[in-house]
């Protein structure tokens, strides 16, 4: 086996035509794939060139959205990013808010913030499982699974859904804490730090990971700079950037939270920063349900909107019905963008309105399109076994990529 | 010797193939095992793992449920295999996996079919066969990833081949024989092979992983990068019997080790030439042990992940390597200043 | 971070992923819900199946216009005695004249149970349920008439045992029988 050295530079000027090379189609149907195909070229065993084919699960989410009222985007939006339903959502109704003019009371926010800490953990949970059953553990596969349970139970309790909540809308948020919330919560917290020490045994300081992952797809600061990869990816390249803390939204300029940073910017890393990050997170759901301020969770402009059954639902059961402005919502004619850190990293929406009863121009930027770069850039003259390592450090998901 | 007592000869050693410790015991074994994996795996896992096929014995009969199933699904020969090899590989592969077995004597009788005192040389060669016959179903397969298996395994085989054989050699070495038999009774009177030479069990277990594709040298079948590896063209009985051929191997294997390294059918220390105290009682033992062996390799998939071919291979060239021939001068000094 | 980072070396590393590994394997875990010999009884702002009350609904077509996946069609009635709607006579989709009015009926193969339908309507005539899991067998029965509609959704695994989930130290979640 020769152990050519390939380089970043040298995948400009390599002539992949001819018979030299091994061209493997992993995808769009392979269980190492998910819904995209990549194109690699192998010399022996050394990745020569990805080219990663997107948009099998294109789902014309943008479109979509054009042709409807205000309001439906938000189950749109959810199923583009199925694991992160809630910052999905949360960017959108930012964005609108922005149009509208709505400012959100307290304790909306800190409810928003809530849901998309708890969201955020599963997130990771399920980026670290399907790192796992990539490298062929199934145990963390079935663990990381299996935890995301309780979180997501807490989610099932405060909004009545599991994945799909569409809890967050223009004004507010739409129930309020349940009882017995925050005993639950701090129950769930407790197990999932006890469970991390577990997750350290078998996975992160498992030899075999460890061999598999150090020095494996590293992408420098400035590479990760300069190929403009976002969230925890981009931080575990040592790049101290989190929207949360650079353009705070919804209750985070109230919270107290650290951004970890990594060094080295390996495979590694990106799996450390997803488990320092969910140490943060609990922080967070702790310090929220300790600070909540007590008060309306919509804005005072829908408020008054209600008609007086929903009044009395609201007064007495904390839920939030949809005055019919819901329906005929007509923001100002303009345009607005949003930031959200999700949990692969940051959305960007952008929005114009003509003042119409629909969208005027709809645009928005998920992060795993945004990590796509990883695909051409760091798996040049790995192996072939290195490709899932890297796809799966990543945490990428094409349907949100495709949108 | 008349002709009556050969045919009854025969006819037991027809047996010792056919039911024990042959086929039908591979068959049950091979189905408790693999259900016991996914158990194992599932109670890791904090899950149920296999449970509504037979829910009163914890679905015990799933892995027969998947061989009936294997056993009527369409068979699909891709247009464009080699057919013949296509077809007979994976046949060949578990035929030879199997009959590596009428070597490996589990009790102190023998049969006059195969009479021999060098059954642990002719096992060897059997088992070292059956890799050869997965390099054929690669090949054949032509397909790509069927393509990348065969060469991981034509890798893999090189480089952990030589220890495994040291490892035998040394065991040989301290034992003086090539025979199971006068290996197990020379155990029966001195100690287990196991506390004579742990540096050769530890390579032998180190090789039983990686020869049967146990985690974490699961990497000729490596789903993420390759599919299914070998096996992605087959379907059906076909495949069944690809999957089971591991297994079987590992079976073969973990009786080797049960005989070399576990005293055998110790605390049974009869030696009687008769077929119920010179066979199944202490073929029971050995295949409890060699169980035993079995269902600790399997918990490994609960804990590892797959290495990569490279790391794979170098350290079988290195780690492993030296292990055995350590395990091989420890023998040498053993039987220099022991015997 | 450079602490967290710290490799762990071999041997250690081993024997700890081994050990905890047993020790899962030893020690009672199970998260999973034996489903279906047991059921689960959700919370009550549970989103599942609903239907409509017939004599509350006013016919105002709120709940068709904020659906998302327009899973809602509302069908021309007249209001008889009681308050009760009977259907209109065959043919009529325009709704005029004395005692006419709209309901709505879901398409559940279309609804994505974002209960907008529920939280819009003015007079809350909506009655929800907790009923998650029903599976159709037809494509017609996707989309009920009005008056199948209008049946409360059956549960499925009548007899199967009811619990409720908790939050649990030890295994995340666990399961208790229902009070
Ligand atoms: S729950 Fe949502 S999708 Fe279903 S009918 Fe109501 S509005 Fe439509
Ligand atoms: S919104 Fe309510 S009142 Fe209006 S049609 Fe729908 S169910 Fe009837």
């Amino acid at each position: 086996m020769s152990e050519k050295v390939y380089n970043i530079d040298d995948l400009q000027n390599i002539n992949v035509e001819g018979e030299k090379y091994i061209i493997l189609q992993i995808g769009p149907s392979h269980p190492g794939s998910g819904h995209m195909r990549l194109k690699v070229w192998l010399d022996g065993d050394i990745i020569v060139k990805v080219d990663p084919d997107i948009g099998f699960v294109h789902r014309t989410s943008e479109w979509l959205s054009e042709r409807r009222e205000w309001i439906k985007a938000v189950p749109i939006v959810e199923r583009i990013m199925l694991p992160d339903t809630v910052h999905a959502n949360l960017a959108y109704v930012l964005t609108v808010e922005k149009l509208l003019g709505i400012e959100p009371p307290p304790r909306a926010q800190y409810l928003r913030s809530l849901v998309a800490e708890i969201n955020r953990i599963t997130s990771h949970l399920y980026g670290i499982g399907i790192f796992g059953i990539f490298l062929g553990s199934s145990t963390v596969y079935m663990w990381a699974f299996g935890d995301r349970e309780p979180f997501i139970d807490l989610m099932e309790m405060l909004t009545g859904a599991r994945i799909t909540t569409s809890y967050i809308i223009p004004g507010g948020v739409r129930w309020d804490l349940p009882n017995g919330f925050k005993e639950r919560a701090e129950t769930v917290l407790q197990y999932m730090e006890r469970r991390l020490k577990d997750y350290e045994d078998i996975w992160v300081k498992n030899p075999v990971v460890q061999a598999r992952t150090i020095n494996v797809g590293t992408l420098k600061k400035e590479d990760a700079i300069r190929l403009g990869v976002v969230g925890p990816n981009l931080r575990a390249s040592g790049v101290y950037y989190d929207t949360r803390k650079h353009h705070p939204y919804a209750a985070y300029s109230n919270l107290d939270f650290e951004v970890p940073t990594m060094k080295n910017g390996d495979s590694y890393d990106r799996l450390l920063i997803r488990v320092e990050e969910i140490k943060q997170s609990i922080k967070l759901i702790r310090q929220i349900l300790k600070d909540i301020p007590e008060g309306k969770i919509i804005a005072d402009q829908i408020y008054n909107q209600l008609n007086p059954v929903m009044k009395k639902n609201y007064e007495e059961k904390k839920r939030v019905m949809f005055p019919a402005f819901m329906i005929h919502m007509r923001p100002p004619a303009g345009e607005a963008s949003a930031k959200v850190e999700a949990g692969r990293g940051e959305i960007f929406f952008y929005i114009k309105s003509t003042g119409d009863k629909y969208p005027y121009r709809f645009r928005w930027v998920t992060p795993s399109f945004r990590n796509l770069p990883y695909f051409t850039h760091v798996t040049v003259g790995h192996r072939l076994a290195d490709l899932p390592t890297i796809y799966g450090s990543i945490d990428y998901f094409p349907p949100e990529a495709d949108r | 010797m008349g002709i009556i007592p050969l045919i009854l000869w025969l006819i037991q050693d027809l047996l010792y193939i056919i039911i024990f410790p042959g086929l039908v015991t591979i068959l049950v074994v091979v189905v408790i095992i693999i259900w016991l994996e996914r158990k194992i795996a599932a109670k890791v896992q904090m899950r149920f793992g296999p449970l509504w096929v037979s829910k009163k014995i914890g679905g015990a009969l799933q892995s027969l449920a998947d061989l009936l199933r294997y056993s009527f699904q369409e068979v699909i020969i891709p247009e464009k295999t080699d057919k013949w090899a296509f077809i007979l590989a994976p046949g060949l592969m578990f035929a030879f996996a199997t009959i590596a077995l009428i070597f490996i004597p589990v009790g102190p009788y023998y049969s006059v079919l195969f009479p021999s005192y060098y059954t642990i040389l002719f096992s060897l060669a059997l088992i070292i066969i059956t890799p050869i016959f997965a390099i054929t179903v690669g090949w054949a397969s032509d397909n790509k990833f069927s393509f990348i298996g065969a060469l991981r395994e034509g890798f893999l085989l090189i480089s952990y081949e030589i220890p495994f054989l040291l490892s035998v050699v040394s065991m040989v070495i301290i034992f003086h024989t090539y025979d199971y038999i006068n290996a197990v009774q020379n155990q029966l009177s001195f100690l287990p092979g196991i506390i004579l030479n742990p540096l050769a069990a530890l390579t032998m277990l180190i090789v039983m992983i990686r020869t049967t594709g146990r985690f974490p040298f699961d990497i000729t079948e490596a789903d993420s990068e390759l599919v299914m590896g070998l096996f992605t063209e087959y379907s059906a009985l076909f495949f069944g019997v690809g999957m089971a051929t591991p297994y079987v191997e590992l079976y073969n294997f973990s009786l080797i080790f049960s005989l070399l390294f576990l005293g055998g059918w110790w605390p049974f220390t009869l030696n009687v030439m008769n077929p119920v105290y010179g066979l199944i009682l202490p073929g029971i033992i050995v295949v409890v042990k060699a169980f035993i062996v079995m269902a600790v390799l399997v918990f490994l998939r609960a804990v590892y992940p797959r290495y990569r071919l490279d790391q794979a291979v170098r350290s079988g060239w290195s780690y492993v390597l030296l292990l055995s021939i350590l395990s091989v001068i420890l023998s040498v000094v053993e039987v220099m200043f022991l015997r | 971070m450079s602490e967290v980072r710290k490799p762990r070396d071999p041997l250690t590393g081993h024997v700890k992923a081994l050990a905890k590994g047993f020790k899962y394997l030893v020690e009672p875990n199970r998260m999973t819900l034996d489903y279906p010999a047991e059921t689960m009884k959700l919370p009550p702002n549970y989103r599942g199946f609903f239907t409509v009350d017939d004599k509350k609904c006013i016919g105002c077509s709120m709940c068709e216009m904020v659906c998302p996946p327009e899973a809602i069609t509302m069908v021309p009635r007249i209001i008889g005695e009681g308050g009760k709607t009977i259907p209109a006579p065959e043919g009529e989709k325009e709704v005029k004249g004395p005692k006419r009015t709209k309901r709505p009926v879901v398409n559940w193969g279309k609804c994505i149970f974002c209960y907008f339908c529920v939280d819009v309507c003015p007079v809350d005539a909506f009655i929800p349920t907790q009923v998650h899991d029903l599976a159709f067998e037809k494509d017609s029965e996707y989309r009920p008439s009005y008056e199948d509609y209008l049946k409360p959704p059956e549960e499925p695994y009548k007899n199967s045992k009811k619990v409720i989930s908790k939050a649990d130290l030890k295994r995340g979640v666990s399961y208790e029988p229902a009070p």
